[in-house]
């Protein structure tokens, strides 16, 4: 293996995730550069530390205090980073088009698979380092008054290994998805479509399940024996190994980190051999039934949409099931729903109503962000068709809103059932419910119009990085602007429930109306000019 | 209508050559753009006629793809004007597009779709009722050999096949101007025979004007009644073959001389002695 050659690799894969959209596409920019990352590490390390030396000067612990605090903090840490990779992994990592997945662009390269696995799981650890960053650089004032250094330095150790433990499983599951197609290849038609659908979303919930870390804590939390539980799970021994070295049995503790590093090195022997046998991925045609041709989707007629409209919305309909980069866009609420109910104590009363506002709400914002830059360079078929923004705007929104309602419509009939709400409340949950979701529809595309990154690279993006910060930052604080007085007002019948209800319609209306404002503004600036 | 090559889809009845289809059908009237600092157009003026193919040349980057965009409304050009059969693009973008069938350099088809959905939806686009886009898609597929494939998922088809499918989008709603990035990337000699034959005769039968770009200059000079030529955003030349011969003073030779000559290309033994030591 050359590590210069791996080296190479990964930069030119961090510099394709860097360089999305026009101002970024400049090669000359730094903010195009794989240094900008570390430079965001070390921002957000020292910004940390600052705020926590700072915060420390108030607080008036003592060292005792603090030994105890970071003992039982500090192991988690390598938990958190597993976990931010493996769900932000799910997220962005696995939108790679088949070419790129199938790495095209490099196995014809006298490359082998393991420098290119070893250059992609780089190209991940290294992008998703800055959560680490900042977790360390927030603890390193409390181990140091605490006397916890030597403690701390192993953790950071053990985080940096958890994120090359994350990049592992996001390339486990990117080879293991690209297997389906073939996995289902000679059943014919739409049973293979469906076939394959269905195994691609297994597939990705398994694996994000079976390594997300507030998963298993929380299935952890729920049986007696957690130590022999944590003991078992080769994804808790960095945890075990720490919390032991904490407790002062350094001979156990070094017997898991052994543990641990081995496992990781397991994991990458087998994610080489995944990469090996998909390194040319066997081409399979998926031959459907006969098509019929017709002018109009009869079922989306029945909502006023015209032919042209109809038929792009049915086009992306049939993308986010067909599409093997679209699929963990539907896998995401399925994991949120689970996640949600392995917390446990978290479900009850209005908590539960805000719990599926903000699923389904989230689930809109993210189909709707993806909605315009999943066209990819295709986005030029809709400028020479003979279309105006308004149609695609419509088009695009019954899209989303399709999915979306029915995820709302489903989430709400099952708390619904669950917590035997009356009609009268169970009604209002479900307008609750929808309405998050529309706004946030809205919110979504408003963004979507104009952050979408349509460039074909080895590590796209629907959404370029600034659009989808802002995009989730406002998207969450809107939710829950509309969703806490709203489920309070329903669940808690007080004098303060009329109030509490108009604002949280007060506040969905006005924002949905600028979202919509937004998004009309949006399109005919998108439309205005091909931005490829 | 000229005879056809065994299988090739004649072109249908209702192509529908407008009132105005004597005079100019597509008239570019010095149109400039620039891309940051780049000048991918300056001052481009041309025009097709109703039943006319014209040749668009030039070496890579020479603004051929800008122009056709532009034509479309898929960029915006700085200044300048574009009348496609005495209107204004820019005034009514959408009826001008309903005119015009577009092949681009790389097409982008929806891969997800099999070749039969994708047809289908761009008929939508246009607008075509069930029973005629039936028809015509069934027609070109066969023509274009590609009966048999149709409901296959397009990201299992080659580069060839995309190609084709790409053309009979273009064709399947009749447009009254053809605007073809390199149509023939990607054909095998039987496909690329068949679209050759079919531009020209919808040329002199149909009257379609056509606007196409090649780096093929023979197909080129075996189809188009005029050729422009364009290098750095600027006309260099236009008119017939037989007129830039004489302009170039190359009375005789094939376009390729021609093109080089004009394009101050000519003289590459310099060039391939360096690239082969």
């Amino acid at each position: 293996m050359s590590l210069h050659r791996v080296r190479r690799i990964a930069d030119t894969l961090i510099a394709s995730q860097l360089r999305s959209g026009r101002s970024g596409s400049d090669p000359k920019s730094f903010f195009g550069r794989p240094a900008l990352i570390g430079l965001i590490d070390g921002g957000l390390f020292l910004t940390a530390l600052g705020l926590a030396t700072v915060s420390l000067d108030e607080s008036h612990l003592s060292a005792s205090q603090l030994a105890s605090l970071t003992s039982s903090f500090l192991p988690f840490v390598p938990l958190i980073a597993v976990g931010v990779v493996l769900v932000a992994g799910l997220m962005f990592e696995l939108t790679t088009t088949a070419k790129f997945a199938a790495s095209d662009a490099a196995n014809w390269l006298p490359i082998s698979p393991g420098e290119y696995l070893g250059a992609s799981v780089s190209a991940i650890a290294y992008t998703y380092s800055p959560a680490v960053a900042l977790t360390l650089g927030g603890l390193l004032p409390f181990a140091y008054l605490g006397g916890n250094v030597p403690l701390y330095a192993a953790t950071a150790a053990f985080a940096v290994a958890a994120l090359v433990e994350g990049a592992i499983l996001v390339e486990m599951v990117r080879a293991a998805t690209q297997r389906t197609s073939s996995i289902t290849a000679g059943r014919r038609g739409q049973v293979n479509l469906v076939l394959r659908a269905f195994v691609l979303v297994l597939v990705i919930l398994l694996l994000e399940l079976a390594f997300n870390p507030v998963f298993l804590i929380g299935i952890a939390q729920r049986l007696s024996t957690v130590a022999v539980v944590t003991a078992v799970i080769p994804f808790f021994w960095s945890t075990e190994s720490l919390t032991q070295w904490a407790g002062g049995n350094l001979n156990v503790g070094a017997g898991f980190a052994v543990a641990q590093l081995a496992f990781i090195a397991a994991l990458g022997y087998l994610a080489v051999d995944l990469r090996e046998r998909n390194w040319v991925p066997t081409p399979t045609e998926v031959r459907l039934e006969a098509h019929r041709y017709a002018a109009r989707n009869p079922l989306l007629a029945l909502f006023g949409l015209s032919a042209a409209e109809s038929a792009l919305v049915a086009k992306d309909l049939k993308g986010l099931l067909r599409r093997r980069e679209m699929l963990p866009t539907l896998v995401i609420p399925v994991v949120l729903v689970v996640l949600v109910v392995a917390e446990g104590g978290a479900l009850g009363g209005p908590v539960s109503v805000v719990w599926i506002g903000w699923v389904a709400g989230f689930f809109s914002l993210l189909v709707a962000g993806t909605s315009i830059g999943q066209e990819r360079r295709a986005l030029q078929l809709l400028y020479a068709f003979p279309l105006s923004p308004r149609i695609v705007l419509r088009a695009k929104a019954a899209f989303v809103l399709v999915p979306s309602i029915v995820v709302a419509l489903g989430l709400s009939v099952v708390v619904g059932l669950f917590f035997g709400l009356p009609p009268a409340v169970f009604l209002g949950v479900l307008l609750l419910v929808v309405t998050v979701s529309v706004v946030l529809t809205f919110w979504g595309l408003a963004f979507a119009s104009r952050y979408s990154d349509f460039q074909e690279r080895p590590r796209p993006q629907f959404l370029r990085p600034g659009g989808m910060l802002v995009a989730t930052g406002s998207g969450m604080a809107l939710l829950f602007a509309i969703l806490i007085p709203g489920a309070v007002a329903l669940l808690y019948p007080s004098g303060f429930s009329v109030p509490l209800g108009l604002m949280g319609v007060g506040i969905a209306l006005i924002t949905g109306s600028v979202a919509v404002s937004w998004t009309r503004s949006g399109f005919e600036q998108l439309f205005r000019e091909l931005p490829f | 209508m000229a005879a056809l090559p065994s299988g090739a889809p004649a072109p249908t009845p209702g192509w529908g050559a407008p009132a105005s289809a004597s005079g100019s059908a597509l008239q570019v009237d010095g149109i400039s753009k620039a891309f940051g600092d780049v000048q991918a157009l300056a001052a481009v003026s041309f025009s097709v006629a109703s039943g006319e193919i014209v040749g668009l040349l030039g070496p890579n980057g020479a603004g051929k793809s800008t122009t056709m965009r532009a034509i479309l409304g898929l960029v915006q050009a700085d200044t300048g004007e574009i009348r496609l059969f005495g209107r204004n693009v820019a005034a009514d973008p959408e009826a001008t597009k309903r005119q015009v069938g577009y092949v681009p350099e790389s097409p982008a088809l929806y891969e997800f779709l099999t070749g039969a959905e994708y047809l289908d939806f761009v008929a939508d686009m246009y607008g075509l009722d069930p029973k005629t886009r039936a028809d015509r898609i069934q027609q070109y597929l066969t023509g274009f050999e590609l009966a048999g494939h149709e409901n296959s998922l397009i990201s299992g088809y080659s580069q060839g096949m995309k190609q084709k499918v790409a053309l009979i989008a273009a064709l399947s709603h009749h447009p009254k101007l053809l605007l073809l990035d390199e149509p023939l990337n990607g054909l095998d000699p039987r496909s690329a025979r068949i679209t050759k034959d079919l531009l020209r005769s919808l040329a002199s039968h149909e009257r379609v004007a056509v606007l196409f770009s090649t780096h093929v200059l023979e197909i080129a000079q075996a189809i188009c009644d005029r050729i422009v030529i364009l290098d750095r955003g600027h006309v260099l030349a236009s008119g017939t073959v037989a007129a830039l011969r004489d302009r170039a003073g190359l009375s005789g030779r094939d376009l390729e001389e021609v093109f080089l000559a004009l394009t101050g290309t000519g003289d590459l033994r310099d060039v391939v002695d360096a690239l082969s030591r």
